[in-house]
């Protein structure tokens, strides 16, 4: 076991409100984790924490790249992402006015560091397009390839979605919410693609999702927060029994 | 990686083939095109020469302008700055150093090598004051973006007609006179008409060219990305704000360019090259002409100078050629959301479809069809008129 991403006492303060409080979590690269919680728990303000979307107000974030544990709490998103934590959006974020292929073919060219390259043509980078059709492959998308992302259905979408994040090859792969808004036909097919992704692909995944069917069964973990804080971490079965979780979850989301 | 030969040679060859081959190819287009254009500078009344030679540099000037507003996102109001960089970079350096040039290389070619000079002097100055006032700007989004550009291109045209150190001349502007230049024997005027033609044909052709790569290269898609989410793009690991300064950075070198040729054109480097109304042309050529195409700057360029030309020719509505500009602009904008450029694209479309039809079925099926795609459009414009209108329910 390899801890790859490491918080320290995170911490976010929004005014009064403290929507992140204090969570220090390890992430190991032999599990799929599960970050649940209900809504208003502060899912969304620690992954942008995790990406440097939002700066903390007070803790630390490590992350593995090049073999060790590095700090990358002050960094900006780009600087993040160069670095090899890549995430996935809850409400679909992908170039709509780009086709898929060149979507991907954004991704590349900012891993490949060519983004000052006014000399080539884009697309001519051989190693860059068996790389794209290579994933295309593995998410379904090829037939899609050459198609504008806005004519594209939303269970397309969310796959270029997360086609777009594991372009740029991440050490930690953040899914948001991956099933937002699908039917459960598209939600089984982005399961299953989720698994075939972790088969796969060298990266760690950390999803968070509300659809506990979903929960239960990609993840090894699962952690729990509740008012920006831990409330439970550990095995599925074991967290799902704890009284508290329940709790956590009927005390705000009764009907 | 497919081996195909890359020589200069074979690819003239292929490209002459593709020429030649039956069929509309667009190599032949381009030469076709290029003959006309070249044709033109000789056949054609002095005047029209003279417009025409505006209309290339305001599409060269647009162009520059759409790769930072139609491909990055981002709307400057202040990139007649830029113009006004190149027109009185190039002034200021024939005033100041024609003299010395003319005692190193000799009065004959003097005229000549000084234009070369004074141009890769004038672009220099307009890099040079992109770095700041880019690097400055980008820190904004949107319509801050558009604000900010604004208030330094009224900066640059204060500072123009103040006239520090009697450099820039104030309001009168600065004369640009492009004498006889004398090489071998032979003579010429770079000022005269026909001759600036060619030099402005050659010079926006490489610059067209030269815009086109970037907007296909990887840092044009990068552009590209960032116009369409620029947290995305981030969040991909593009620094969204560098890029964004580059970006910058090149279009102005490209208006840049721009103004060294509207100051020969004009015969001087006048502060109206600075004013915002001058950014406005920019603006209004690319939103007329249609943003999202990479045709569109020049093809609004060529709509805004000949309808205002066209205006200018009937003194009673010449008065109020603003007035027509503005009543055109309406007609773009509620019509034609994606430019004038867009529009002939579909007339495109429809051409091939209606040529389609005329093949598979004669002069009737050809009837037949553009009688049904008219109703077809009507009933679409109603549809949508109708749902426009709060959305009633039938």
């Amino acid at each position: 076991m390899t801890v790859v991403l490491q918080t320290d006492g995170l911490t976010r303060q929004f005014g009064q409100l403290t929507a992140v409080d204090g969570v220090s979590l390890e992430i190991d690269d032999e599990e799929v984790t599960s970050i649940i919680g209900p809504n208003g728990a502060g899912k969304t303000t620690f992954y942008n924490l995790l990406t440097g979307v939002l700066e903390p107000t007070s803790g630390a974030i490590r992350l593995r790249s090049d073999g060790e544990l590095r700090e990358i709490t002050d960094d900006p998103p780009h600087e993040v992402a160069r670095r090899g934590l890549s995430r996935s959006y809850q409400i679909t974020n992908v170039f709509e006015g780009l086709t898929v292929r060149e979507n991907l073919r954004v991704a590349r060219i900012a891993r490949e560091g060519r983004t000052l390259d006014f000399r080539s043509r884009a697309g001519s980078n051989e190693a860059a397009n068996e790389q794209i059709d290579w994933l295309l492959e593995l998410t379904n998308l090829a037939e899609y390839a050459d198609t504008e992302c806005d004519e594209l259905s939303h269970g397309e979408k969310r796959k270029v979605e997360i086609a777009l994040a594991l372009a740029i090859e991440p050490t930690v792969f953040l899914l948001d919410e991956p099933t937002a808004g699908m039917n459960p036909t598209e939600t089984r097919k982005i399961v299953s693609l989720i698994h075939r992704l972790n088969d796969e692909i060298d990266a760690t995944f950390v999803v968070t999702e509300h659809d506990m069917d979903v929960v239960t069964d990609i993840s090894d973990r699962i952690v729990v927060l509740a008012d920006g804080a831990v409330l439970a971490e550990g095995e599925p079965a074991e967290v799902l029994a704890d009284e508290r979780v329940t709790e956590a979850y009927l005390g705000s989301e009764a009907l | 990686m497919s081996t195909h030969d890359d020589s200069v040679t074979s690819r003239i060859g292929e490209f002459t083939r593709d020429a030649v081959r039956n069929g509309w190819t667009r190599e032949r287009c381009v030469v076709l095109l290029s003959l006309g254009l070249l044709l033109f500078g000789v056949v054609a009344p002095s005047f029209q020469i003279y417009l025409f030679t505006e209309f290339l540099i305001i599409a060269l000037f647009a162009l520059a302008f759409n790769l930072l507003y139609g491909y990055t996102g981002l709307l400057s109001f202040g990139h007649a700055m830029f113009l006004a960089g190149g027109s009185y970079g190039l002034a200021i350096f024939l005033q100041e150093s024609e003299p010395y040039v003319s005692n190193v290389v000799g009065a004959g070619p003097a005229p000549l090598v000084s234009w070369v000079l004074g141009a890769v002097f004038a672009v220099s100055l307009v890099i040079a004051m992109a770095v700041p006032i880019g690097w400055l700007s980008v820190r904004l989004e949107e319509i801050y973006f558009a604000l900010i550009t604004l208030a330094f291109g009224m900066l640059v045209y204060s500072v123009i007609i103040q006239n520090p150190q009697g450099l820039t001349a104030g309001s009168d502007g600065i004369n640009v006179l492009l004498g006889v230049t004398e090489i071998g024997g032979a003579e010429f005027r770079l000022g005269d008409r026909q001759i600036y033609y060619y030099l402005t044909l050659g010079i926006v052709g490489a610059s067209t060219y030269g815009i086109w790569r970037i907007v296909n290269s990887p840092f044009g898609t990068i552009c590209k990305s960032i116009r369409e989410s620029p947290e995305r793009a981030a969040a991909l690991g593009v620094d969204v704000r560098f890029h964004r300064w580059m970006t910058f950075i090149v279009s102005a070198a490209f208006v840049g360019i721009a103004g060294v040729l509207i100051a020969g054109l004009s015969n001087v480097a006048s502060p109206y090259h600075a004013h915002w109304s001058e950014s406005a042309t920019a603006v209004v050529a690319t939103v007329i002409g249609g943003a999202t195409y990479f045709a569109g700057p020049i093809i609004g360029a060529f709509v805004y100078l000949y309808a205002r030309w066209g205006i200018s020719r009937y003194p009673a509505l010449e008065a109020h050629w603003e007035f027509f500009m503005g009543v055109l602009i309406i007609l773009v904008v509620l019509y034609f959301k994606v430019g004038a450029a867009g529009g002939l694209y579909m007339l495109r479309t429809w051409l091939l479809d209606v040529q389609a039809a005329y093949r598979r079925g004669g002069a009737n099926a050809a009837v037949g069809f553009v009688r049904e795609s008219a109703t077809n459009k009507l009933r679409r414009d109603s549809d949508a008129s109708e749902s426009d209108t709060g959305g009633v329910e039938r």
